[in-house]
């Protein structure tokens, strides 16, 4: 089920929450709208959090996390950390990790399986990856960004990076993380997928700018409310093109 | 993409106004006092200045029209025709030509009434000039009251036009006056049109939106159309052929077969031949409407023959309503065969009353022009660079490894209810309206922020519910702690745990086997050194193993090397300037070296020296010691010539005949100077000393302006 909202006036939902299979974490806001959002949809499920990071209410960048645990960044503090461990299940390992590059949600994109790390990232962080969120670990850049974070998105079921990549791009990372990939933008042409939305294996959610033809094309690459991945290919074929370069 | 908005325009004053503005403002930004006594420069410059700032008022006021009103040239077809049509293309370019024209003028009145400014003689003068300038601007003024009031009307209608883009997908809706299309409008948007029994109730373009397909689409509702030539359309019927003629849209030509609007049917269907030429490349549906008066069973022979000679009804081709079961290409076939006295049309029946038909209409029309504008995307350049955008990247297996999504079973139970129910829907009703319902529109039911009833969990009270009961946004805090899960008493929940006690972090301490965990980690890290110093080791050991007699040879040579290197470092730091070896002339270690082992091998002194140099010289013997014997005696002669002709050299180039020369006119100076420092009282050229600091003369008496320095 793709939805559509808004944190306070702003479209970057991926960066105001972190959605995993096991948990989601929601930035406070001035009110509880956007944490509602979160709440109706996947409460009955699972763990909804409120939560800062290091005073910041961008956890979504802040922060990186799948089923299997949850990474944070240096800056974060102990109170915060205490939070998020009482709030989250047992099993779910939280980690901080001593990193440079401090916005981990910008340079780490994980689903359960996979994840592809900034370049630069430090090998004991990329150890660490490894082992709290049992993934295989790649560096890698998407469309020449190094920030993989921002500019991609992907679950268990599939996903969407950069809309500049080129096809032998999206196959290579495809392969590379054994999950379909397709090239799109959200929040009406935003090229930063990672920070436009957040996604899991049976909900994503995206900013109130999001076109039909956008939300389309997520739910189905997604696989979200049984769509299908090649509906891309055919029957949402006219509207993508259409939409694009008029 | 150009969006045209043309209610930024700001509104155009009456003439009048326009000089009560410009005319007070130049009173109220310039200086009002003036006086006889003053002098004429500035009297002159306070009544120019006044001319000048109400010139610059006006001009700026006027350009502000000028630029507002759109250009004919610049707009999109279709706008400027509109225009045309709606406010007569010469009368608009007229009064706009007009300002323009005002606007150059009072630039000329005033840069006379400058140049005769500047020769009034008096107060008066200037005065009477300054009166006369403005007088002359706000005349010239007066006299486009007319052109004015005619582009406040035109702004005021252009600011109500509808915003239509004339680049986007588009259905446009046509036809004769009352067969219906209104009320197509109206149940298909939003858009409320007005619909009454009687024709020309619509009088101008109206515009609403609709989604299909994902995409937001645009409908046009135009005023009916009468069948007559073009020069004897009015306004309203101009509109409607402005848009037939110039946007790339899908047109839905509506036709009423049961004559209830009024005029014939041969009268609805020769206007339909007769458009034929503005219906050239795009899509067109022709559409009978008002199936609800049961038109079919009373048609007279000729009607239905008429309707026969347009074509058959592709409404059954299309089966109820499926969006997916469309086929363009055969719609596409069906179109094109048609004779030549007609346009390429696809023929639909339907009815806005009773919305029998309505869903296919718009399907018919979308998906057709959706395949046109598509075929020509992918036919111009620009759709190359975004093929990347319609690949599905499918991964190629790296291993034998499953990755299966993690959903849980409470997730995956509602989701199976929820196909279940769709099943049941699909299956029980047959109405293809709702069925064919846009996709996006059940998408917004999903859409958050609509409060609880729609809540997909329904029952659950949400945060934002609590939020409103508790004082709303900015009163309300959230209970964070409520969220806890999974601790061994849920009232541990609200325990006060401090940051810090006793000045010790608590999170330090939270592991109760954090010491032990610590001295693990610390031997571990000791062990990890150990293995590395050891890996090292071994690293070293890798080389060849010495025997104990090269060990001590090597041991040996360190310790001269080292003896050497310290008294190398006492020859250096001895307190004097040092001399290279080589201009000493000493000898390098390696000659000393052979000359003592040749001495000791028996060699005499002397040939030894030579041998010694010749060799570290690579020399042949003999002329090495050749060399030895020659160079004292020569030494010195060479030496006198070389330096004499090096003095000579340098004199030459400070411009003397010889270094002679040099020296005595050295001597010259000297004595030259040594008189003019007798008389100045220095002791040399260096002398800089200043006998009196303060002299009185420069220090006493009265001081004017300006003499404080010199006096």
């Amino acid at each position: 089920m793709a939805v559509r909202c808004q944190f306070e006036n702003s479209n970057e939902v991926g960066v105001f929450s972190l959605l995993t299979n096991r948990y989601c974490i929601v930035a406070p806001g001035g009110s509880e709208n956007f944490y509602s959002v979160f709440e109706a949809e996947l409460a009955d499920h699972i763990p909804v959090v409120h939560a800062s990071i290091a005073g910041c209410r961008i956890v979504g960048r802040m922060a990186v996390g799948n089923k299997n645990g949850l990474l944070l960044p240096s800056t974060c503090s102990d109170q915060e950390m205490l939070h998020i461990k009482n709030a989250l299940p047992d099993d779910v390992v939280v980690q901080r990790i001593e990193e440079r590059l401090s916005a981990l949600g910008n340079c780490i994109a994980s689903n359960d399986y996979v994840a592809l790390i900034h370049t630069d990232l430090d090998r004991e962080s990329e150890e660490l990856v490894a082992d709290v969120l049992g993934v295989e670990v790649f560096r890698h850049s998407i469309a020449g960004e190094a920030l993989v974070g921002s500019y991609c998105k992907f679950t268990n079921q599939g996903g969407i990076v950069h809309p500049m990549a080129n096809v032998e791009h999206q196959d290579e990372l495809s392969s590379l993380l054994q999950v379909p990939l397709v090239a799109a933008t959200v929040n009406r042409g935003s090229e930063v997928v990672g920070a436009g939305m957040v996604a899991n294996d049976w909900a994503a959610f995206c900013g109130l700018d999001t076109t039909s033809t956008e939300m389309s094309v997520i739910e189905s690459v997604f696989k979200l409310r049984s769509a299908k991945q090649s509906a891309i290919l055919g029957d949402l074929r006219t509207s993508i093109i259409d939409s694009l370069a008029t | 993409m150009v969006v045209y908005n043309f209610k930024k325009i700001q509104t155009v004053p009456t003439s009048t106004e326009f000089v009560d503005v410009v005319l007070s403002r130049t009173q109220r930004k310039t200086p009002t006092v003036v006086h006889k006594g003053y002098a004429i420069t500035r009297i002159r410059a306070f009544y120019m200045r006044k001319v000048k700032y109400t010139q610059s008022t006006f001009h700026e006021k006027l350009t502000q029209i000028l630029d507002d009103f759109p250009r004919l040239e610049e707009l999109h077809p279709f706008y400027a025709d509109l225009i045309n049509v709606l406010y007569d293309r010469d009368h608009y370019k007229l009064a706009l030509g007009q300002l323009a024209k005002a606007r150059s003028l009072v630039d000329g009145i005033a840069k006379d009434y400058l140049k005769l400014l500047k020769y009034g003689d008096s107060l008066y003068r200037c005065k009477q000039l300054k009166r006369a300038a403005l007088g002359r601007m706000c005349t010239l003024m007066k006299r486009h009251t007319s052109s004015l009031q005619y582009l406040e009307q035109v702004r005021q209608h252009m600011g109500r036009l509808p915003s239509i883009d004339p680049a986007t997908r588009t259905l446009l809706v046509a036809g004769f006056p009352n067969v219906g299309k209104s009320s197509f409008m109206n149940k298909v948007t939003r858009a409320d049109v007005d619909v009454q029994p009687y024709a020309f109730t619509t009088k101008s373009l109206f515009v609403g939106h609709m989604d299909y397909k994902y995409l937001r689409w645009q409908v046009i509702d135009t005023p009916g159309i009468l069948d007559h030539s073009l020069e004897e359309r009015n306004t309203i019927e101009m509109q409607s052929i402005t848009a037939l003629a110039h946007l790339r849209a899908a047109v839905l030509f509506f036709i009423d077969p049961s004559e209830q609007c009024g005029y014939a049917l041969h009268q609805q269907i020769e206007l339909l031949r007769g458009m034929a030429p503005l219906f050239q490349n795009k899509p067109l549906i022709v559409v009978l409407n008002k199936t609800d008066l049961q038109w079919e069973e009373e048609l007279s022979d000729e009607h239905r023959q008429a309707l026969a000679a347009l074509g058959p009804s592709v409404d059954q081709a299309v089966s109820s309503g499926n969006v997916e079961s469309i086929d363009v290409d055969a719609l596409l076939e069906m179109s094109q065969s048609k004779p030549d006295d007609q346009p390429a049309h696809v023929v639909m029946k339907m009815s806005s009353l009773s919305e029998q038909g309505i869903a296919q209409v718009r399907s018919v029309a979308c998906d057709l022009l959706l395949r046109q504008r598509v075929d020509a995307k992918l036919r111009g350049k620009r759709m190359s660079g975004a093929l990347n955008r319609l690949h599905v990247a499918q991964p190629a297996a790296r291993d034998a490894r499953r990755r299966p999504p993690v959903i849980p079973s409470s997730v995956q139970r509602k989701l199976d209810d929820l196909d279940k129910a769709a099943m049941a829907t699909a299956a029980g009703t047959s109405d293809d309206e709702q069925e064919n319902g846009d996709p996006d529109v059940t998408m917004d039911e999903d859409t958050p922020i609509r409060g609880e009833a729609k809540n997909p969990s329904l029952g659950r009270k949400l945060e934002r519910d609590r939020m409103w009961e508790l004082g709303g946004p900015g009163v309300f805090a959230s209970d964070w702690r409520r969220e806890y899960r999974d601790l061994q008493r849920a009232e541990w929940a609200y325990d006060i745990i401090p940051e810090i006690v006793d000045g010790h972090n608590i999170a330090d301490f939270v592991d109760p086997d954090i010491e032990q965990k610590l001295l693990d980690l610390e031997r571990e890290e000791e062990a990890r050194v150990a293995a590395e110093e050891e890996v090292m080791e071994e690293e070293d050991e890798d080389g060849p193993v010495l025997t104990a007699e090269q060990l001590e040879r090597v041991r040996a040579i360190r310790e001269k090397r080292a003896v050497l290197r310290q008294e190398s470092w006492m020859e250096k730091t001895k307190n004097r300037p040092s001399v290279p070896a080589s201009r000493l002339g000493k000898r390098t270690r390696v000659e000393e070296h052979l000359e003592a082992h040749l001495n000791e091998m028996g060699m005499h002194e002397e040939d030894a020296q030579d041998v010694a140099e010749g060799i570290a010289d690579k020399m042949p013997l003999r002329k090495a010691a050749k060399r030895r014997r020659l160079v004292e005696v020569e030494e010195t002669e060479t030496q006198m010539i070389e330096r004499k002709e090096a003095l000579d050299a340098a004199a030459r180039k400070a411009g003397f005949a010889n270094a002679n020369q040099k020296a005595f006119a050295k001597k010259v100076a000297a004595r030259k100077q040594a008189k003019i420092h007798a008389r100045t009282r220095q002791h040399g050229d260096g002398d800089r000393h200043i006998p009196n600091l303060r002299p009185r003369h420069l220090f006493s008496g009265k001081r004017g302006m300006g003499k404080t320095q010199r006096r």
